[in-house]
């Protein structure tokens, strides 16, 4: 099992997952980064904590005509003319934080942490379902081949076909109304699932397709005519033989897609097709800052920093993780690009 | 524009906005030089028959004339019906039901070609060939019904006589509004052989003391002096100003900061829609009573409930919402550009007598839903995605959320919000956000669209409330037959004390506009007319 994780030599005994471990815990930059995803994840999980218990007031709340008293001076959340309050940092006790997101005074720092779960939710769930979806696409097409694997592909490619955002726009615009019925399938509009599924539809063919190469190409190794001739059925070997095999290229690609989804998010958001309001999303609140860039910049800039900083970490994170679990490639791409050390030498 | 479209077209303004200040050379703003606009969008038309925006009416308020117009004043003066191409007011007789006009004698239009009075009924005939948005003001005149679905035989409730000039017009019913519709651009007047289609990029001959020479759509058009206006139709018509400058140039800049940046750097003369939010409070502190003025319309935005479900079937529930909603709070989500309202006809229309049944008090409108105890709380609160229509439509769903109703908010793009929850199959419309921008300056066209329960339809409905009181749909048909007078007015005034007991609606406030000019115009002589805007005759230099 497993043959293609085991190019690279290393101790005796040692799995190929532990070999991985090894090789990325070398990978400062990739580990770095890597904390610096779960440090994110930590602060956009710790958004009722603050809510509660610092900021005193929920993610939709509005506050447009309180005061509040920052180092013992009341000033209005939203002043007459339907300006915002600045970062007051810790002068009002944590409240208003990062100041109010705009007219209707909420809570910009609570806001932020609770369009953070929105985002990463969106981004994780939408690439678990496309890595699902195009793992299985990718198995039945690979592996049976033939007329299976032209109806899976040709319909992969209609999909292919249209632009990634346009395609985004028109089913966010389409469900948000309605809603989605599927079957016994019912997702009111407005839902959070209603992203997820459109993002994490849109991204299926861009893993099938290389899956699908994977499979086919590992279908003619020996250890598949093996199970076949130990009498394995089609389930076995596509799921027990193939799929182990396609592990590292799924982790990669789930990483990828991570990232991906998160962007896709974000833009579909900012064009008011994602997340609705009042609930709220990095993408949605560099939306609604964009009406005030002049007067306040920090409503775009910090959750437009935040969805750079998290798709920063998950993309040198994932490459990071690439390089642990098929170094091979690595060194592919650089001897492509004339740097890289006879094979072997690297990492 | 939608949200959707005007991020979208973020980039291509500024790229756009780059090239035109660098194209951009100072106005040449002296009299009788040119005056200089710009407009965030291209109107929907430059076709009088089909025009039915602001931007639209202001474009061609003083390019096309009807029998009658507006009068070229500020305010509540504006909103008087005065004779453009007919030399006096018409003679109404039969019981409301006739209309008799005379057409000034000697009038061109700006092709040299000679106004008869056969072009009204071409007119009025081509809005229903063309299915214009304006047709149905006209559906009241004899035979217009049979044509609207025809389209051919002509209107045989409109008589025309070229030589005399004499225009008889007979309604199927007294209409005391139809000198307001004669009024609306739809009803200028046309050369007979105008062709049936949309002249946006090829504007037909003009009456009026500027005729537009070229179009470009979605990017500019421009205006010449109309060159029969000095000699001919100006001293036929003398109420009507010939205007201080050769000619206009108006351009679309989609990006409002670049708007208001260039008119700073008097690089254009005049903006036609108000300074960005984040904007405005900086221009008006730094420009109110130099160049900047604010204009009051008399447009309402309100929240409707439905009365006809729970939980706003019981009147007490409505209230509770009238009561919970501060208009102040609403006052700074728009940025100072409202003007708090809680009644149904707006300062400045006719029949308005200041009242407020519901001042806000957060504990009595607790008191009234508790009073109530409605059985079903949960309510989808719907708005649409413009700013800052979200803003209130979210402001609105958290106070009936603090009010103690299980509130959920849905926002739709604003290119489908008005036929959607106008159409009363689809679910959960319980309460939104909506505004009334009135066609004319006549409390009828609150009334009767609004909250007459006969008006209510299937699709398109706009009586959002679902309010159906016979007697008060009595009222209003019966006012709406009559002439406005002050017998109307005070009548009027009374229907909206009326409605407000009953509460179908909660309104807020009306969305002031403004005129914001460069420092070569004088600020003084603009007028702002509330149903056409800006009266580009108006405009002189300092």
């Amino acid at each position: 099992m497993a043959p293609e994780l085991h190019a690279e030599a290393g101790p005796a005994g040692s799995s190929p997952w532990r070999l991985a471990f090894r090789r990325l815990r070398r990978n400062r930059v990739a580990l770095a980064f890597g904390g610096l995803l779960i440090l994110i994840v930590l602060f956009v999980l710790a958004a009722p904590l603050w809510a509660k218990h610092v900021a005193d007031t929920g993610p939709n709340e509005t506050h447009t005509l309180e005061k509040i008293e920052v180092d013992g001076e009341r000033r209005e959340v939203v002043n007459v003319e339907g300006r915002p309050i600045g970062p007051v940092w810790l002068g009002a006790g944590g409240k208003y934080f990062l100041g109010a997101d705009g007219r209707l005074g909420r809570d910009e720092m609570v806001r932020l942490m609770y369009g953070g779960r929105a985002s990463l939710f969106i981004g994780f769930s939408a690439a678990l379902i496309a890595t699902l979806l195009a793992t299985i696409l990718a198995l039945l097409a690979g592996y049976y081949r033939g007329w299976v694997d032209a109806v899976i592909s040709r319909t992969l490619d209609v999909i292919w076909a249209f632009p990634v955002y346009l395609l985004g726009i028109a089913l966010g615009i389409a469900l948000a109304l309605g809603g989605l019925k599927l079957g016994p399938l019912e997702i009111p509009s407005g839902s959070i699932w209603i992203t997820v599924l459109i993002i994490g539809g849109i991204y299926v063919p861009y893993m099938a397709r290389p899956l699908r190469g994977a499979v086919l190409s590992l279908r003619e190794k020996e250890f598949v005519e093996a199970a076949v001739a130990q009498g394995a059925g089609p389930l076995r070997v596509m799921f027990r033989e193939l799929l182990p095999n396609l592990a590292s290229t799924i982790i990669v690609f789930f990483t990828l897609a991570v990232a991906n989804a998160m962007l896709l998010e974000a833009g579909l958001s900012f064009l008011g097709v994602g997340v609705q309001p009042p609930d709220t999303s990095w993408g949605a609140m560099v939306g609604d800052g964009f009406d005030l860039l002049s007067s306040a910049p920090l409503l775009t800039i910090l959750p437009g920093s935040l969805i750079f900083l998290t798709v920063l970490s998950v993309n040198v994170f994932g490459d990071g993780l690439r390089d642990a679990l098929d170094p091979r490639s690595k060194v592919r791409l650089e001897a492509h690009a004339g740097l890289a050390e006879p094979e072997g030498t690297a990492v | 524009m939608s949200k959707l479209g005007l991020k979208l077209l973020v980039l291509g303004a500024v790229f756009a906005s780059a090239c035109g200040v660098a194209a951009c050379g100072d106005s040449d703003s002296k009299e009788g030089g040119t005056l200089t606009g710009s407009y965030a969008s291209f109107p929907d038309y430059l076709d009088p028959g089909l025009s039915y925006t602001l931007e639209g009416w202001t474009a061609m308020y003083n390019t096309y004339l009807p029998l009658l117009t507006y009068a070229h004043a500020n305010g509540e003066a504006g909103g008087k019906v005065v004779p453009a191409l007919a030399e006096d007011l018409p003679e109404i007789t039969n019981g409301g039901q006739t209309y008799t006009l005379q057409l000034r004698k000697g009038l061109k239009y700006s092709d040299g070609s000679a106004v008869k009075a056969s072009d009204f009924p071409s007119s009025i005939e081509r809005l229903f060939k063309l299915n214009s948005p304006g047709s149905g003001f006209y559906e009241g005149i004899v035979g217009a019904e049979k044509f609207a679905e025809t389209k051919t035989g002509g209107i045989p409730g409109i008589k025309a006589n070229d030589k005399t000039g004499e225009i008889v017009i007979d309604l199927t019913a007294p209409r005391g509004t139809f000198s307001n519709e004669l009024g609306m651009l739809f009803a200028a007047l046309l050369p007979a052989d105008t062709p049936t289609k949309n002249l946006t990029s090829d504007p037909p001959p003009a009456t009026g003391p500027y005729e537009i020479v070229k179009s470009e759509p979605g990017r500019s058009w421009s205006y010449q002096r109309n060159p029969v206006w000095a000699k001919n139709n100006g001293p036929l018509i003398p109420d009507l100003e010939a205007g201080n400058y050769d000619k206009i140039a108006i351009t679309v800049v989609r990006n409002d900061s670049t708007q208001v940046n260039e008119i700073e750097q008097d690089q254009t003369d005049w903006m036609q829609t108000p300074p960005p939010a984040d904007l405005y409070a900086e221009v008006k502190d730094k420009y109110e009573g130099t160049q900047f003025r604010i204009e009051r319309p008399t447009n309402l935005y309100y929240f409707w409930m439905d009365t006809t479900r729970p939980p706003f079937d019981d009147v007490k529930v409505r209230q509770a919402v009238n009561h919970a909603i501060d208009s102040a709070a609403l006052e700074r989500i728009y940025a100072g550009a409202l003007s708090a309202t809680h009644q149904i006809l707006p300062e400045g229309m006719p029949g308005h007598e200041t009242f407020n049944l519901y001042p806000h008090d957060m504990a009595k409108a607790k008191e009234l839903l508790a009073e109530a105890n409605p059985s079903d709380t949960e309510v989808t609160v719907w708005t649409d995605n413009e700013s800052p229509n979200d803003e209130a439509g979210a402001y609105y769903h958290s106070v009936l959320r603090k009010l103690g109703l299980d509130a959920k908010l849905k926002t739709i793009n604003a290119d489908v919000y008005i036929p959607t929850i106008g159409n009363v199959s689809t679910p959960d419309l319980d309460t939104g956000w909506i505004n009334w921008y009135p066609d004319y300056p006549n409390p009828s066209n609150y009334f009767q669209p609004l909250l007459d329960g006969e008006g209510i339809t299937p699709t398109n409905n706009i009586n959002f409330a679902r309010i159906d009181e016979p007697q008060l749909n009595e009222k209003i048909t019966r006012l709406s037959e009559e002439p406005l007078g002050p017998e109307q007015e005070a009548e009027y005034a009374e229907l909206d004390r009326e409605f407000m007991e009953l509460a179908p609606w909660a309104p807020y406030g009306t969305f002031t506009v403004s005129t914001f000019v460069d420092s070569e115009i004088n600020l003084d002589s603009v007028i702002f007319n509330p149903t056409f805007g800006h009266d580009l005759t108006s405009f002189e230099p300092k």
